[in-house]
């Protein structure tokens, strides 16, 4: 037992009852009546602080918030119009016209760009490579059959189709591709093919079978 | 503050606000978010990372790797990741989408492993060192010979087990080969590459006022 | 009636501590003892860092796991049962009846620390989440949201019993912890644990826990305790009171959004961390009005006023901080560095634990119905934890700062830049063993306590005076 005039340090002592506490507290939240309005107002200081954050938390989002684009992950980048971030950078097409020359014409035509005489004619100074677009363009999309001369050899053999809608299936793009890298591969050199000559053409042509290199002419 | 449902509706709103905001909003974003495919070289990027690395993944999260190490780049212009070799470009959302459980990571007592298996892949002793190193550990990395076996040498010397010297080589007739976990991490070690430049890792510049009347 | 002003000792300690005593007992008893645990996985991890083979055959204490089984123990153990057992109190004496669904409370108890144990030998042997404070494996987390949800029955019950109409602060509160955070623990684990979103949205959604159990749990748990023992040691009325609920509805509504802030610069769209950076900004706001309200622990006297007095300047200095190393620019430096660790320990010792034992021994003679067993533990048990914690602390941001000023440095080794910061770390060890040993001192207090204690009313009549005597009024 503790006498009152030295506090046990054991205990903390309340100075306070549980139903002092609440009813002091409640009168302090009880309506006190203005002049006009009926409540009390938050002392100006606190408003102007309060306003203040929200200026600068907004000023803050909008400036670093990406205009919360899912694909800004850098907070400082100026807002783009929408779809400019995500452009793709533009494809290399000596690059896709490499993969797909592996992949599609180099069973043939060999990847030293050589053929295979009396069947595949090669593409290496090939007068048919370097010359007409719209004619390379041409057997491309539709395919080549019957006898052909090439640098003054005759090849015999068929060449399938290749565009939109064959077992290939290359795009516009993809035909181009292969066309720019073969002109300027192997000592080849050519201007490129632009995939909307191609998609060009081939609205010109429509669905047909084969050519013949005398329907393709010089 | 009065009571009644209208306190309660006041602490649920709360935290549903936030929680619909913050990770209903991220996940309406980014929660489907597909591989890119390259079109120059017909590939989905990120590479799916085949299953024994997968299952590393699993082992790096149970032994609290992330506890030390991020696998987090950040861009080349908020501090040294780049400079440190660490990656060459900031690391985005799509880089995990693979992951079962990303492991970003938030402490680099150890160096970032976002781009490991890249940084390894330079060297001739990648798997090698990796092995070594979890085995023996150093002054600065713990040692985890828990996942190791001290195996009997019977008949020829088994093609996973480790070449120690010194201190830590094990007694003669006895070979260290590393259990099915430590394979499995090393292989996830080896797998972690961010090298791809994702459209929006590199942010093509937004077009300036005399490009946009040009067209 | 519980208050007749004749009977000076019943004032203070009501019908509610007597009934409660049993459950409160073993809560705080589970709380002492977990943060005494909790220390030991500290000192462990602490001493790993700069002695990386310190255990490292053993494959239940390899870093990572120690680490996940210190944070674990200390949230779920000490914070946890501490928390609960502060608030029912709170909630049960400012409610004016004795608490009910007790026997719920017990339950609940003991089932929340099976399964925090259950939990620990999963995270030993390698079930632990990789999410950071959420790092229980995934089959003990319904056992635990199960039973807080028990325990927390009977605060609720208190507050929709309660015999005034108006409420106070301290129980806004109180009732806020209990109700929010089964809310906030289910909703992560349901996109985390049990319908995982993809890839770094999981990152997203555990920053949102992460500051979520902080804003939405911990802060109100400690501001219950505070808002009640403030006003009770220093006999003053709150000033600025009409505006604590500005305070307790920015902690709230505010406080959920800061979940992006550690994400800066990382693999997330750029709002995330934008947004979580203005909340916390926003946040200050809310310091503020505690700090308007609470400045008067300043008047208060006692031991355990010091506690809250110490915690409070630490919570603040916490909010403050937090602001600060949100923003970009010292981000950059402090990201991933001890700098983080440091102010995570600075807020989880310096300002929650440091207000719990505030609260603890307030509590503790009113429940239990005896007074603390012995001083001298309880001076050395103060002394030693604020010794500890700025040593903690101190130790952490030392290391932090210099990691900080190195990792910027490209050609600095990391190896190199451990071995530079060796001495803060045996610092930060040092701290630990302070640590441990005066929350012993604590727990073995408290047994001493729980174990003397009497058929409580006619000892305890005699301890305490007459709060109206000594009433100071309102300034």
């Amino acid at each position: 037992m503790s006498t009152p005039s030295q506090p046990d340090p054991r205990i903390d002592l309340s100075v306070v009852s549980d139903q002092r506490l609440l009813a002091d507290h409640e009168k302090l939240l009880g309506k006190q009546p203005d002049d006009r309005g009926r409540y009390k107002l938050m002392p100006l200081a606190l408003l102007f602080f309060f306003s203040g954050l929200i200026f600068f938390g907004g000023t803050y989002l909008g400036r670093y918030s990406g205009n919360f684009h899912p694909q800004i992950f850098n907070e400082t980048v100026h807002p783009p119009k929408a779809g400019a971030v995500v452009a793709a950078a533009p494809v290399d097409p000596i690059v896709m016209g490499r993969a797909v020359y592996s992949q599609v014409c180099a069973s043939c035509h060999q990847p030293t760009g050589l053929g295979l005489a009396p069947v595949f004619p090669p593409l290496a100074g090939s007068e048919w490579v370097t010359g007409s677009e719209d004619r390379a363009i041409r057997i491309v999309l539709h395919g080549l059959q019957g006898p052909i001369q090439v640098k003054g050899v005759e090849y015999t053999g068929v060449m399938p189709a290749a565009g939109p809608g064959s077992g290939f299936n290359l795009s516009p793009e993809r035909i181009a591709a292969v066309l720019t890298f073969i002109r300027q591969e192997w000592g080849n050199s050519a201007p490129p093919v632009s995939a909307a000559r191609v998609s060009e053409i081939r609205a010109q042509d429509g669905t047909r079978g084969a050519w013949t290199a005398a329907e393709l002419g010089p | 503050m009065k009571n009644g449902p209208l306190f309660f509706l006041g602490l649920l709103a709360a935290v549903a606000i936030s929680w619909a905001g913050i990770v209903l909003g991220s996940h309406a974003q980014l929660g489907e978010l597909p591989p890119y495919f390259d079109q120059a070289e017909g590939q989905i990027y990120p590479r799916r990372p085949g299953g024994i690395a997968s299952r590393g993944q699993l082992v790096y999260a149970d032994l609290g790797c992330a506890a030390c190490h991020t696998q987090q780049v950040r861009r080349p212009d908020f501090g040294s990741d780049k400079a440190r070799g660490w990656g060459d470009r900031q690391s985005v959302a799509r880089d995990y989408i693979h992951q079962w459980r990303p492991q970003l990571g938030a402490s680099r007592v150890g160096p970032d492993l976002a781009n490991v298996g890249a940084r390894l892949a330079k060297t001739e002793t990648g798997a090698a060192g990796l092995h070594q190193l979890l085995y023996q550990g150093s002054s600065t990395h713990p040692s985890y010979s828990f996942l190791y076996e001290e195996e009997a040498l019977v008949g020829e010397r088994s093609a996973a087990a480790l070449n120690l010297s010194g201190a830590n080589a094990p007694v003669p007739g006895y070979q260290i080969v590393p259990t099915e976990r430590a394979q499995t991490l090393v292989a996830y070690l080896l797998s972690l590459k961010t090298t791809y430049d994702f459209p929006e890792s590199v942010p093509v510049a937004a077009p300036t006022k005399t490009e946009e009347t040009k067209k | 009636m519980i208050n007749s002003p004749t009977h000076a000792g019943s004032a203070e300690v009501t019908p509610i501590d007597p009934t409660a005593r049993g459950p409160l007992l073993l809560l705080v008893g589970m709380a002492l003892g977990w943060l005494v645990i909790s220390g030991t996985f500290a000192l462990i991890a602490s001493i790993q860092l700069h002695t990386p083979q310190f255990l490292a055959d053993c494959s239940w204490f390899t870093f990572g796991r120690t680490d996940a089984m210190r944070e674990s123990t200390f949230i779920y153990g000490w914070a946890g049962n501490a928390g609960l057992a502060i608030s029912l109190w709170i909630l049960g004496r400012l409610g004016g009846n004795p608490l009910r669904a007790t026997n719920w409370v017990t339950v609940g108890t003991l089932f929340w620390n099976l399964g925090l144990t259950a939990g620990l030998v999963g995270i030993a042997t390698g079930d632990m989440t990789s999410f950071s404070m959420l790092q229980l494996p995934a089959y003990v987390q319904p056992l635990m949201l199960f039973a807080y949800a028990t325990i927390a029955i009977s605060g609720v019950l208190a507050w929709g019993g309660r015999r005034s109409d108006g409420t106070f602060a301290a129980q806004w509160y109180a009732v806020a912890a209990l109700f929010v955070f089964p809310w906030l623990f289910s909703a992560a684990q349901a996109v985390l644990l049990w319908m995982p979103v993809r890839g770094t949205v999981q990152a997203i959604a555990a920053g949102w826990f992460m500051q979520g159990l902080w804003t939405l749990w911990l802060a109100p748990l400690a501001l219950a305790g505070s808002y009640y023992i403030v006003p009770k040691t220093s006999g003053r009325v709150l000033p600025s009171y009409d505006f604590a609920s500005l305070g307790f509805w920015t902690l709230l509504f505010v406080g959920a959004w800061t979940g992006g802030r550690h994400l800066v610069g990382g693999p997330v769209p750029a709002w995330v961390p934008t947004v979580g950076v203005v909340a916390c900004s926003l946040m200050i706001f809310h310091y503020s009005i505690v700090f308007l309200n609470l400045r008067v622990v300043t008047a208060s006297v006692g031991n355990a006023a010091q506690f809250i007095r110490l915690g409070l300047i630490a919570y603040l200095l916490v909010g403050l901080l937090d602001m600060i190393t949100s923003f970009r620019f010292v981000a950059e430096q402090m990201q991933f560095t001890f700098l983080a660790s440091a102010l995570q320990q600075l807020g989880l010792y310096g300002a929650i634990s440091m207000i719990f034992f505030g609260c603890i021994y307030f509590m503790m003679p009113r429940i239990a119905g005896v007074p603390w067993a012995s001083v001298a533990m309880m001076s050395a048990h103060r002394m030693a934890v604020i010794i500890g914690i700025l040593l903690l602390v101190g130790g952490l941001a030392a290391a932090g700062m210099m990691q900080a000023g190195d990792l910027l440095n490209p050609s600095a080794n990391l190896g190199d830049i451990l071995a530079r910061i060796r001495l803060p770390l045996l610092v930060v060890t040092f701290a630990h063993i302070i640590l441990i040993g005066a929350n012993l001192l604590l727990f073995v207090n408290f047994l001493k306590t729980a174990a003397s204690r009497a058929d409580g009313d006619v000892r305890v009549r005699n301890l305490f005076r007459q709060p109206s005597a000594i009433e100071a009024s309102a300034t």
